[in-house]
C-alpha cells in the first residue's frame, strides 16, 4: 500500500502538482466562503445590535429553551420520522401562520383606509361577474360567461374607482399630447375641444360598454330580456361613471364598523371554504361549513360586544385565521389518521411563546434588551425618543403598495407567460413578435430599478398629472419592475408541465384555452407561486424607484387610500439611517433592517418549501 | 384479393377519389373461410397523403381506408411514419408547427383539412390513446368527466360508470373514484385513458402503441379490451408488436421506411400470404 | 348518405361563438405580453422626451464632456463626466471583489463540491442577491465603513457566560482598522458591498456555464492523465469562457445601475478621479449617476426646471449603457449555448 503510493508520487513534479491542486482547491473554498462570511457578518452585526442577545439572563434562555426550543425540536424530530405528520404539520402551520399574517395585513390596511371603501369594491367587483354568470345560467348558454366575466370584472374596477381617477386624467393627457403634437400646425393646434370635458368623459364611459354589449347581445336576436340587459349595462355604466364608490357608500356607512370589517374579509374566505368543501364533500357539506364559519364569526363578534371589547380585530382574525385553521385541523383529524398529530405543530410554537412570555412576566426574568419590539410595528415614528419610535405607517404603506402591485402584476405576468409558452407560434410574424417580446423581457429584467422610477415619474406625474408619490403610482411602478421576473418564472413553470398532458387534453377535444385552464395552469401553480413570492420579496425591499417618484421617506400617518400619498418600510429605513444618534443608528434602524431581512428570508423560505414539495 | 382502391393510386384525380369514396362497402376474401368478407362503411380515407416535418418526409403518398367497427393495425419498423399517420387522423400534427400535410384525408366523406373544419371539433369525434399512460393529475372521476366537461355536456355518474365499465376498470376503482388517478398502476392508468376516451362516445378510437409501456398481464388486458371495443367503435392501433397486431386486428397496414405504405389487407392475408416480398421479410424478421 | 354527410359536416364545423371566445382569450393574453413592449416603449419615450427638452438648454456635447456637475447650485452646471467616473470607480471596486470570488465559487460548486454541499451553499449564496439594497446600504454606511477605518472588537461569548467565568471574558475578537484614512462616505465600502451583492450573479450564471461543459471533455482530459486542477483550469474554464464572460458583463451592468448602496454609503461629491494615486479615489466620497438622479428627485419643488430634466438625461445615459451591456451579454451567452 505504502510503496504503491510512493511509486505513484515518486517524482517531485508529481508532489508539486498535488500541492498546486490542493492550494487551488483551498483558494476556491475561500472564494466560496467569502460570500457566506459576508452574509453571516451582515446578519450578525445587525442582529447583535438590534436584539443584543448577550443582555438576556441565563434564566431567560433556559426558560425559552424549555417552553419553545425543546418542544419544537422534539416535535420536528418526531415529524422527520413520520412523513404524514410532517405534511400535516406543514398544512396546519400554513393555515395558522399564513392566516395570521394575511389577517393582520388586511386588518391594518382596512384600519388605515376605513373598511367601507373596500367593502364597496368587493360588492361591485364581486357582484358584476356573478350577475353575468347568473344571466348565463338563465339563458342556458355558458359559452360567453368566461370572457364576459373577465370584462365585467375589469369594468367594475374602473366603475368603482369612478371616472375622475382614471378616465379624466387619461383624456386630459391625450388632449394635451395631441395639442403638443399638433401645436406645430397653426390651424389644428388652435382648434378647441368642441364639447365640455365632463360631457365627453361621460359619453365615452357610458357609451363604449353599452354599445359593445348592445352589439354582441342584440345583433343576432332582439328580445325583451336582451334589451333589459343592455339597459342594465347603460344604467350601471352611468352610475359607474360618477363613481359607484360615492353612490353606494352612504348606504353602507350605517353598518357597525366590525360588520364592515367582517363584510370585507368574510365573503372571500367563506366563499373559498364553501367551494373547497363542496368539491370534496358535496354541496350540503359545503353549505354547512360556510354557515358554520358565518356563525362562528358572529359568535366571536357578539361575545366581544358583551364584554365590551372592540370586535373588529377579533372578527378579522376569526375569519382570516380561525376558519382556515379549523378547516385544516378538522379535515386532517377526520381523514388522515397517520398525520393527525401533526396539526399540533403550530400550536406548540404559539403555546411555547405565550407560556414563555407569561412566565417571563410573572417571574420577571430578564430578557434581552432588544430593539425588535411590538412598538416597532404598531407605533408611528418618534424622532426624540428612540424607544417610542415605530414604523407602523410605513409598514401599512408597504403592505398596500405590494398588495396592490401583486393584484396588478400577477395576472398580467401570468397571462403574458401563457401567451408566450402556449399560444405564440415559432414561425411567421407572430413567432417573430414573440421572440422580440422574449428578448425585450430579458432586457427589461436588466434595466436598473431607478430607471423604472423615472418611467413612473413621467407616466403618472407628468403625463397623467397625479400627485407625487401616490400608493397607486408606487404599486404600478413596482409592478412594471417585477413584471419580467413574474413572466420568466411563470414561463419556467409552464415549461415544466409535461407535453403528454397537453396532448391528452387536445386529444379529448379540448380547445387551447380549455387545455390551459384546466390542465396546464393547475399543474404550473406551485412553480408560478414560487416565482411570484420571490418577486414580492424583491418588491418589498425596493427603494430607489419609490424615491424617484417622490413617495415620502418620512411619514407620520398611514396612507388612507390607493390615491393618497404612500409610505414604505425601506424608505423609513433609508431616512432613519442618516440619524447619528446611536440609539437610532444601531438600534431602531438595525431592528428595521432585521425586520426587512427576516421578511425577505421568510418569503424565500416559503418559496423554496413550495418548490421542493412539488418538485418530487 | 387485394384492395380495390390502390389501382387508382398514382394518377388518381380528385374526381376519381370522390367516386371511390361513394363505394361504401368493400369486399375482400376472408382467408379463414375463403368466402368474401364484407367491410363496413369506410370511416377514414387517405388519398395521396404526404407529410413533411420541415425537410424530412414522414409519409409519402399514402392511400388507406379504415372501415367501420374494425380494428385496423398499423405496423412497421420504427421511424416508418405509422405514428405520424395516426396523428394526422385527428389532426394532432397541427400542434407540430413544422408539419406540412398534402393530399387528402377524409372523415366520413368530409375533407378533414378543409378550412371550415375545426380540429377541436374533429378530435371530439376521433379520440386518442397515447403510448405512455397520461392521466391528468386529477381524480379518476374527473379524468373520465374531462372530455364531457370540455364539450359542455352534463356529467352524470352513470356516464362515468359506463365508460369505466367499457374500459373494464369499474370493478377495480369503483370505491376510489375520487382519489388521484396517479395512484393507479400503469395498466390501470392506460385503461383509464381508454375510459376517458370512450366517455365522450367518439366515432373512431386511435391508439398509439397503447401497451408498449406495460407489463405482459396489463398488455393482455388491454388487448382483450380492444377486441371488445371493436364491437362499437372503429379502432386504429399502431403497434410495433407483430404478434399483437395478428391477435387483435381485422386488417393490417404495413408501413416501411420513408413513410411508404407497402401493403394493406386482412390481417390473416398479411401474416400468411403477403403480396409484397418486403412485407414478408419484415414479418419473418429478415428486415426491420 | 348525403344527408348524413351534412350532419357530420355541421358537427365538425367551427362554432362561430367558440372561435370568437378563443380569439378573445388569445388577444387578452397577447395584450399582456405586448404590455412588456409598451413598458420598454414607455421607458424610451419618457427618458428621451424629457432628455430632449434638457438638451435644448444644455448641448449634448457639454453634457457628455463637461467636468463639473453642480445641478443644484445657483449657476448650475451639467457635465456628466464626474458622475460617469464615480460609477466607474464603484464598478471597478465591485469587480475586484465579485469577479474572482464569484468565479472561484462557481468552479468550486461545479467541479469540487459534492452534491450535498452544493445543495446548501448555492441557495445560501443566492440569498445575497435577494437582500434589499437599502439594507446593504445601511450595512455599508453604519458597519463596514467604521470597520474599515477603526477595525472592530467582538465579544465571543454572551455576557452572562463571560461574567460567570471571569477568565473567559478576555476572549474578544479584535481586528484592527485597515484603512484609517477613509471618509464617512466613501467609495470603498460601497464598492465592497456592491461586489458582495453581485457575487451570486457571477457565481450562478458561471456555474451554469461550467456545468454545461459536457462530461466527455472532462473524461478525455482525465484519460490523458490530467489532475483535477488541470482539468478545471485548462479544459473546463476555457470551454465555458463565453458563459463566464457573459456573467461578468451582466453583473457589472447590475453594479452600474445599483442605487441605494451608493446613495447611502458613497456620498454625494462629484469629482474627477485623481490619477497618480488611484486608491485615494476609493477612500474619498464620490457621486455616481444613480446618486445624482436620487439627489435631484429628493430636492423638492423643482418643477419643470433644467435640473429636473437633467435627471432624465442621466437616466437615458444609464439606460443606454446597461441596455448595451445586457445585449452584449446576451450575444456572448448565445454563442456558448450554440457550442454544445
Amino acid at each position: 500500500m505504502a510503496t504503491e503510493t510512493e511509486a505513484l508520487q515518486h517524482s517531485g513534479r508529481f508532489r508539486l502538482k498535488a500541492i498546486k491542486g490542493r492550494a487551488f482547491e483551498a483558494i476556491l473554498i475561500v472564494a466560496t466562503l467569502v460570500g457566506l462570511v459576508a452574509l453571516v457578518m451582515l446578519f450578525g452585526f445587525m442582529f447583535f445590535d438590534a436584539v443584543s442577545p448577550g443582555s438576556a439572563s441565563a434564566e431567560w434562555y433556559l426558560l425559552f429553551f424549555g417552553t419553545l426550543v425543546g418542544p419544537v425540536s422534539a416535535f420536528t424530530l418526531y415529524g422527520r420520522r413520520h412523513p404524514a405528520v410532517r405534511s400535516a404539520n406543514a398544512r396546519a402551520s400554513a393555515a395558522v401562520f399564513g392566516g395570521l399574517a394575511l389577517s393582520l395585513s388586511t386588518f391594518v390596511v382596512l384600519k388605515a383606509m376605513s373598511p367601507y371603501g373596500p367593502l364597496v369594491y368587493l360588492i361591485t367587483v364581486g357582484s358584476l361577474p356573478l350577475a353575468v354568470a347568473a344571466y348565463g345560467r338563465y339563458t342556458g348558454s355558458s359559452y360567453f360567461v368566461g370572457p364576459a366575466m373577465v370584462l365585467a370584472t375589469l369594468l367594475a374596477i374602473v366603475w368603482t374607482l369612478g371616472s375622475e381617477v382614471l378616465l379624466v386624467p387619461l383624456l386630459d393627457a391625450t388632449f394635451e399630447l395631441g395639442n403638443q403634437l399638433l401645436g406645430g400646425v397653426p390651424v389644428l393646434g388652435s382648434v378647441p375641444v368642441p364639447v365640455d370635458r365632463g360631457l365627453l368623459v361621460f359619453a365615452i364611459a357610458v357609451g363604449l360598454p353599452t354599445l359593445a354589449v348592445a352589439n354582441s347581445v342584440l345583433r343576432r336576436q332582439l328580445s325583451l330580456d336582451r334589451l333589459l340587459v343592455v339597459v342594465a349595462v347603460l344604467l350601471l355604466s352611468a352610475a359607474g361613471t360618477s363613481g359607484l364608490d360615492q353612490l353606494l357608500r352612504p348606504y353602507l356607512e350605517p353598518l357597525p364598523l366590525w360588520a364592515a370589517y367582517g363584510g370585507v374579509v368574510g365573503p372571500p374566505v367563506i366563499g373559498l371554504l364553501g367551494l373547497v368543501v363542496t368539491r370534496r364533500r358535496g354541496l350540503r357539506s359545503g353549505l354547512v361549513a360556510a354557515a358554520a364559519a358565518v356563525g362562528g364569526a358572529l359568535a366571536v363578534a357578539v361575545g366581544a360586544l358583551t364584554i365590551s371589547v372592540n370586535p373588529r380585530l377579533l372578527v378579522v382574525l376569526a375569519l382570516g385565521m380561525g376558519v382556515p385553521t379549523a378547516y385544516v385541523v378538522g379535515e386532517t383529524v377526520t381523514t388522515d389518521p397517520d398525520g393527525r398529530v401533526g396539526v399540533a405543530g403550530p400550536f406548540i410554537i404559539v403555546g411555547g411563546i405565550l407560556l414563555g412570555a407569561y412566565i417571563e412576566q410573572s417571574l420577571s426574568v430578564a430578557g434581552p434588551d432588544t430593539w425588535v419590539t411590538p412598538t416597532l410595528l404598531v407605533e408611528s415614528w418618534d424622532g426624540l425618543f428612540p424607544t417610542e419610535a415605530g414604523a407602523y405607517p410605513s409598514t401599512v404603506g408597504s403592505i398596500m403598495i405590494v398588495g396592490l402591485m401583486a393584484l396588478m402584476a400577477f395576472p398580467v405576468g401570468v397571462g403574458a407567460a401563457i401567451y408566450l409558452e402556449e399560444y405564440a407560434p415559432d414561425s411567421g410574424w407572430r413567432g417573430r413578435l414573440a421572440s422580440v417580446i422574449e428578448l425585450n423581457i430579458a432586457n427589461l429584467a436588466g434595466v436598473p430599478s431607478v430607471v423604472y422610477g423615472l418611467l413612473g415619474l413621467a407616466l403618472f406625474q407628468n403625463f397623467l398629472d397625479y400627485g407625487p408619490g401616490l400608493v397607486f403610482s408606487a404599486s404600478a411602478t413596482l409592478g412594471f419592475l417585477i413584471l419580467p421576473i413574474v413572466i420568466v418564472s411563470a414561463q419556467e413553470a409552464l415549461k415544466a408541465v409535461p407535453d403528454s398532458l397537453r396532448e391528452a387534453s387536445y386529444g379529448m377535444g379540448a380547445s387551447r384555452w380549455q387545455t390551459v385552464r384546466s390542465v396546464v395552469l393547475p399543474e404550473a401553480v406551485p412553480g408560478i407561486l414560487t416565482g411570484t413570492i420571490l418577486a414580492l420579496g424583491r418588491a418589498i425591499g425596493e427603494t430607489a424607484p419609490l424615491i424617484v417618484i417622490a413617495v415620502a421617506t418620512a411619514t407620520s400617518s398611514a396612507p388612507d387610500g390607493l390615491f393618497s400619498t404612500g409610505a414604505a418600510l425601506p424608505l423609513r429605513l433609508f431616512a432613519a439611517s442618516a440619524n447619528f444618534d446611536p440609539a437610532y443608528r444601531t438600534g431602531v434602524v438595525a431592528a428595521l433592517a432585521i425586520v426587512l431581512l427576516v421578511l425577505m428570508l421568510t418569503m424565500n423560505a416559503i418559496a423554496i418549501i413550495i418548490r421542493n414539495k412539488y418538485q418530487e | 384479393m387485394s384492395e380495390p382502391e390502390p389501382e387508382t393510386q398514382t394518377e388518381s384525380t380528385d374526381e376519381q377519389n370522390e367516386s371511390a369514396s361513394l363505394i361504401d362497402t368493400h369486399v375482400t376474401a376472408d382467408s379463414e373461410t375463403g368466402r368474401p368478407r364484407v367491410h363496413g362503411e369506410s370511416v377514414v380515407e387517405a388519398r395521396n397523403l404526404d407529410v413533411h416535418y420541415g425537410e424530412e418526409q414522414a409519409l409519402s403518398d399514402v392511400h388507406l381506408d379504415i372501415y367501420e367497427r374494425e380494428v385496423t393495425a398499423i405496423i412497421g419498423p420504427s421511424g416508418c411514419g405509422k405514428s405520424t399517420f395516426l396523428r394526422c387522423i385527428n389532426r394532432m400534427n397541427d400542434l407540430v408547427e413544422s408539419a406540412k400535410i398534402d393530399g387528402q384525408l377524409r372523415f366520413r366523406g368530409t375533407g378533414m383539412y378543409s378550412d371550415e373544419i375545426d380540429p377541436v371539433a374533429l378530435r371530439r369525434q376521433i379520440g386518442m390513446v397515447f403510448q405512455h399512460p397520461n392521466p391528468f393529475p386529477k381524480s379518476i372521476y374527473d379524468n373520465v368527466a374531462y372530455g364531457l366537461r370540455v364539450q359542455n355536456e352534463t356529467v352524470t355518474d352513470d356516464i362515468v360508470e359506463e365508460a369505466l365499465r367499457r374500459a373494464a376498470l369499474w370493478d377495480e376503482v369503483k370505491d376510489q373514484l375520487h382519489t388521484s388517478a396517479l395512484d393507479l398502476s400503469g395498466g390501470q392508468q392506460q385503461r383509464l385513458c381508454i375510459a376517458r376516451a370512450v366517455a365522450v362516445d367518439p366515432d373512431v378510437l386511435l391508439m398509439d402503441e397503447p401497451a408498449s409501456a406495460l407489463d405482459p398481464i396489463a398488455t393482455s388486458k388491454i388487448e382483450n379490451l380492444i377486441e371488445d371495443l371493436s364491437q362499437e367503435y372503429t379502432v386504429v392501433i399502431v403497434t410495433h408488436n407483430m404478434q399483437q397486431a395478428a391477435r387483435i386486428s381485422d386488417r393490417t397496414a404495413v408501413f416501411l421506411t420513408g413513410g411508404e405504405l407497402v401493403e394493406v389487407d386482412d390481417t390473416a392475408t398479411i401474416f400468411e400470404n403477403p403480396d409484397d416480398q418486403r412485407v414478408e421479410d419484415y414479418i419473418t424478421g429478415k428486415f426491420g | 348518405m348525403s344527408q348524413e354527410d351534412e350532419t357530420e359536416l355541421s358537427s365538425l364545423k367551427r362554432s362561430e361563438f367558440v372561435l370568437r371566445k378563443e380569439r378573445l382569450y388569445r388577444q387578452l393574453l397577447a395584450g399582456c405580453a405586448l404590455l412588456t413592449i409598451a413598458i420598454t416603449a414607455g421607458i424610451i419615450l419618457a427618458l428621451s422626451g424629457q432628455a430632449l427638452v434638457f438638451f435644448e438648454s444644455v448641448s449634448p456635447i457639454d453634457f457628455l464632456t463637461g467636468q463639473d456637475w453642480s445641478p443644484l447650485s445657483n449657476e448650475p452646471s451639467f457635465g456628466i463626466l464626474p458622475l460617469v467616473s464615480g460609477t466607474l470607480i464603484v464598478v471597478v471596486g465591485s469587480a475586484v471583489v465579485a469577479l474572482p470570488v464569484g468565479l472561484g465559487a462557481a468552479i468550486y460548486l461545479s467541479e469540487y463540491a459534492n452534491p450535498r454541499v452544493r445543495a446548501i451553499v448555492k441557495p445560501v449564496l443566492e440569498i445575497l442577491a435577494g437582500i434589499p439594497t437599502v439594507v446593504y446600504g445601511y450595512f455599508a454606511l453604519v458597519y463596514l465603513t467604521p470597520i474599515l477605518r477603526d477595525g472592530f472588537s467582538l465579544p465571543v461569548l454572551p455576557e452572562f457566560i463571560a461574567n460567570a467565568l471571569p477568565l473567559v471574558s478576555e476572549f474578544t475578537l479584535v481586528v484592527p482598522g485597515l484603512f484609517p484614512e477613509v471618509n464617512t462616505f466613501n467609495a470603498l465600502s460601497a464598492s465592497i458591498v456592491v461586489g458582495v451583492m453581485i457575487i451570486p450573479m457571477v457565481s450562478s450564471i458561471s456555474e451554469d456555464a461550467l456545468s454545461a461543459v459536457p462530461d466527455s471533455l472532462r473524461e478525455a482530459a482525465y484519460g490523458l492523465g490530467s489532475t483535477k486542477f488541470d482539468v478545471s483550469t485548462k479544459v473546463v474554464v476555457p470551454a465555458a469562457t463565453s458563459g463566464i464572460v457573459s456573467s461578468y458583463v451582466l453583473a457589472l451592468s447590475r453594479a452600474i445601475g445599483e442605487t441605494m448602496i451608493v446613495v447611502m454609503a458613497a456620498g454625494e461629491s462629484p469629482k474627477i478621479p485623481t490619477v497618480p494615486n488611484i486608491f485615494d479615489n476609493f477612500t474619498a466620497s464620490i457621486e455616481t449617476m444613480t446618486v445624482a438622479m436620487v439627489n435631484i428627485a429628493q430636492a423638492e419643488s423643482l418643477g419643470e426646471s433644467v435640473t429636473y430634466e437633467s435627471m432624465f438625461a442621466i437616466g437615458l445615459t444609464l439606460f443606454a449603457l446597461t441596455l448595451t451591456m445586457n445585449y452584449i451579454a446576451e450575444l456572448i451567452s448565445r454563442r456558448y449555448r450554440e457550442e454544445y
